[in-house]
């Protein structure tokens, strides 16, 4: 008597398959100058905060890790974060149900920071697939070329580089550290589920924001990304 | 009318004389001033959902002295049809003592049951991931007072991605119902506390009539991105014989007449809603087009409807009498089907579940009374609607005595128009205690 589970946030995410489309359909085009505003996805019937009007405290420390860009190269998490504010995204792209939606929302972010050099400037986005076996670095280019380079945006947007894992250990250390929940297929070809969560990372490489499927309103996460720039630098980083 | 129902009687009547008591401080006080629990399909939207057969039914129960090992306890009930053990207890974790055990809630991954006691503010933590027919606890909060600045009386833990939100009931100053939120990351640190708007600060509310500062469910709706909050009574109640509360005319002024809209990202609240007669449990609609709510008022009997109207305002109304008021059938736990077509309405004092039809959320429509038991608190139904399960216990010191003291769980068919019984277990003859409120397990969710 197998129960049947549905491994998504409740029936959000049938609305959120309509209003990430429409998003991604809207164009996106904002004028010079003022700051960004992702026009409302037609699933997020509200307007966002204003920045720095709330809080966001820290949830726990961004951990370090060695990952593998696009190119092959050996990277960590720490230097790819640096000095800014990162957003971190988890998937695997043989993924057909909910993964596209936490890399849309990087792409709604990565369009914002394309017209928004400022905040570009400050601004880190790194997509991480947990599925090493079939997500080899020449597979995630594809994904890079497919989400961050069409559209003629080009070297205008954020950092985003596309990673995955050099080896399962490594991985598991990763994905222990940020309470990524992802079961393992006795399969190795079958589907890996997963809860999906987009991770906001502060200056000092805390966490600071967790967004499941529910939160994935690109104005919402800008408005956090500008309610953490408003905040003073502290002087130690806490690691 | 029996020596409880009478009770009740009074403390209602005397609810009204606290209403009107409270209501004039806030307006001296303010001026024209501004501005969840049980079941799958009241789980916060931010988990994974059972949506077919549930495997275990995880019931959260109070010890009673003298009963068994006399504490608290997470009981688990095996619910897979065809199994040997089928409606049947399979395993028990006791945490040593008795917290006035009441509610509770899992984590958005599943993988915890945070349950609390009301009466120690300690806050036990169950894996019920490791193995799911044997849940363990993993790891207790015991400075929740401290760590939250004062506050008292943890009841719901409501899932957020990777938190938890616990609504309080109380707080250490004066045991009264003003109380606050509280935020936990899953691993058990506290994170932060946002208390309660009251008429000396509503905190940029407006302020509909009362702000009491009370506090017992909350229940975010993601899409408009509000958060409804609602009000009991604080620890000096509480924990207070019900015979003697009810005799002392200033306890009775101290139970909660408002729901508070929030803000939901920001944590600010927005409008205080005058919603007399300690609303409880609220559920929100399902439908990606519903933007209503609902709550009970467990001392005025009446149904509540917090809806936007069409102009996206925010309002609040009594749509529908529970029972006759009058008689104080005392209107506890509520669960809306995931369809938001029915409304199941547990009454404690006549022992009742009523089932409204709710299409038309501004008159729900009664379409079954049925009698459980002698008393009857908390209902948890399936996600596919087909299955029901009811518990009993309301707090030790407000359920009945003797013969009527039923301690159950009994677990249900619904087709739509009908309830059929299909096991019951008494908890008082399996020296468990008193039975509280349900969650579901099912072992698939650990497995790919």
């Amino acid at each position: 008597m197998r129960s049947s589970v549905m491994l998504l946030a409740g029936l959000a995410w049938l609305t959120l398959a309509l209003t990430v489309a429409a998003a991604a359909d809207s164009g996106h085009s904002h004028g010079g100058g003022a700051p960004v505003a992702p026009p409302r996805p037609s699933g997020f019937d509200y307007d966002p905060p204003k920045p720095g009007t709330y809080q966001l405290p820290p949830l726990a420390v961004a951990a370090d890790g060695v990952a593998l860009d696009e190119t092959g190269a050996v990277r960590h998490l720490s230097e790819l974060m640096g000095d800014g504010i990162t957003v971190l995204s988890f998937i695997y792209t043989r993924c057909g149900d909910i993964c596209p939606f936490g890399t849309q929302l990087m792409r709604d972010l990565h369009e914002a920071t394309a017209e928004d050099p400022e905040l570009a400037a400050g601004l880190r986005l790194i997509t991480m697939s947990f599925d090493p076996d079939h997500d080899t670095p020449e597979v995630m280019a594809e994904e890079a070329k497919a989400f961050r380079d069409d559209g003629g945006r080009g070297e205008k947007g954020a950092d985003w580089p596309f990673l995955t894992a050099r080896d399962k250990g490594e991985l598991g250390e990763i994905l222990t550290a940020y309470d990524q929940r992802v079961l393992t297929s006795v399969n190795p070809d079958g589907p890996l589920a997963h809860q999906l969560r987009v991770y906001l990372i502060d200056r000092e490489h805390r966490i600071r924001n967790i967004y499941s499927l529910d939160f994935l309103d690109p104005r919402l996460v800008l408005a956090d990304i500008r309610t953490l720039r408003m905040e003073p630098r502290r002087q130690a980083a806490v690691r | 009318m029996d020596a409880f129902t009478r009770s009740l009687a009074l403390m209602r009547r005397g609810m009204g004389r606290g209403r009107g008591l409270a209501l004039s401080v806030a307006l001296l006080l303010t001026g024209a001033t501004a501005p969840v629990w049980a079941d799958e399909t009241c789980m916060s939207p931010f988990m994974p959902k059972i949506t077919g057969q549930e495997d275990y039914v995880y019931v959260w129960t109070l010890g009673v002295d003298g009963m068994g090992d006399g504490s608290d306890k997470l009981v688990t009930v095996d619910v897979r049809p065809g199994s040997a053990t089928y409606g049947q207890v399979i395993a028990s974790a006791s945490v040593g003592g008795r917290n006035e055990a009441h509610h509770g809630g899992l984590t958005d991954d599943r993988r915890y049951f945070w349950t609390s006691g009301l009466d120690t503010s300690r806050i036990f933590i169950f894996d019920v991931h490791t193995d799911p027919a044997h849940p363990k606890l993993d790891r207790t909060i015991d400075d929740f007072v401290q760590a939250t600045g004062g506050v008292v009386g943890p009841h719901g833990a409501y899932a957020l991605p990777g938190r938890m939100l616990m609504s309080g009931l109380s707080n250490a100053k004066d045991e009264g119902g003003r109380t606050a939120l509280v935020e936990y990351t899953n691993d058990g640190r506290f994170l932060a506390t946002h208390w309660m708007p009251t008429a000396e600060d509503p905190r940029g509310a407006t302020v509909e009539g009362v702000a009491d500062g009370y506090g017992y469910d909350q229940r975010v709706l993601p899409r408009k991105n509000v958060m409804l909050t609602s009000s009991f009574t604080g620890k000096a109640n509480y924990m207070r014989d019900l015979g003697e509360v009810i005799k002392d005319p200033e306890a009775m002024k101290r139970f909660g007449q408002t729901v508070v809209l929030w803000d939901f990202h920001a944590r600010q609240p927005k409008k205080v809603f005058n919603v007399p007669g300690a609303p409880l449990e609220i559920r929100w609609a399902w439908g990606p087009e519903h933007n209503h709510a609902f709550t009970t008022t467990a001392l005025t009997s009446k149904i509540w409807l917090i809806y936007e109207d069409k102009d996206g305002e925010w309002k609040a109304k009594a749509v529908a009498d529970i029972g006759n008021p009058s008689d104080i059938p005392l209107p506890v736990d509520i669960s809306l089907s995931a369809d938001d077509a029915t409304l199941f309405v547990d009454t404690f004092m006549d022992g009742k579940v009523r089932v409204y039809d709710v299409r038309d959320p501004h008159s729900p429509k009664l379409i079954l009374e049925k009698s459980i038991g002698r008393q009857v608190n908390m209902v948890s139904q399936s996600w596919d609607g087909k299955r029901v399960y009811f518990t009993t216990s309301l707090l030790a010191n407000w359920d009945k005595k003797g013969a009527d003291n039923d301690q159950f769980i009994k677990g249900y068919d619904w087709n739509g128009t009908e309830l059929t019984e299909r096991f019951a277990i008494d908890f008082t003859e399996k020296k468990l205690g008193r039975p509280h409120i349900m969650r579901f397990g099912a072992a698939s969710l650990y497995t790919n």
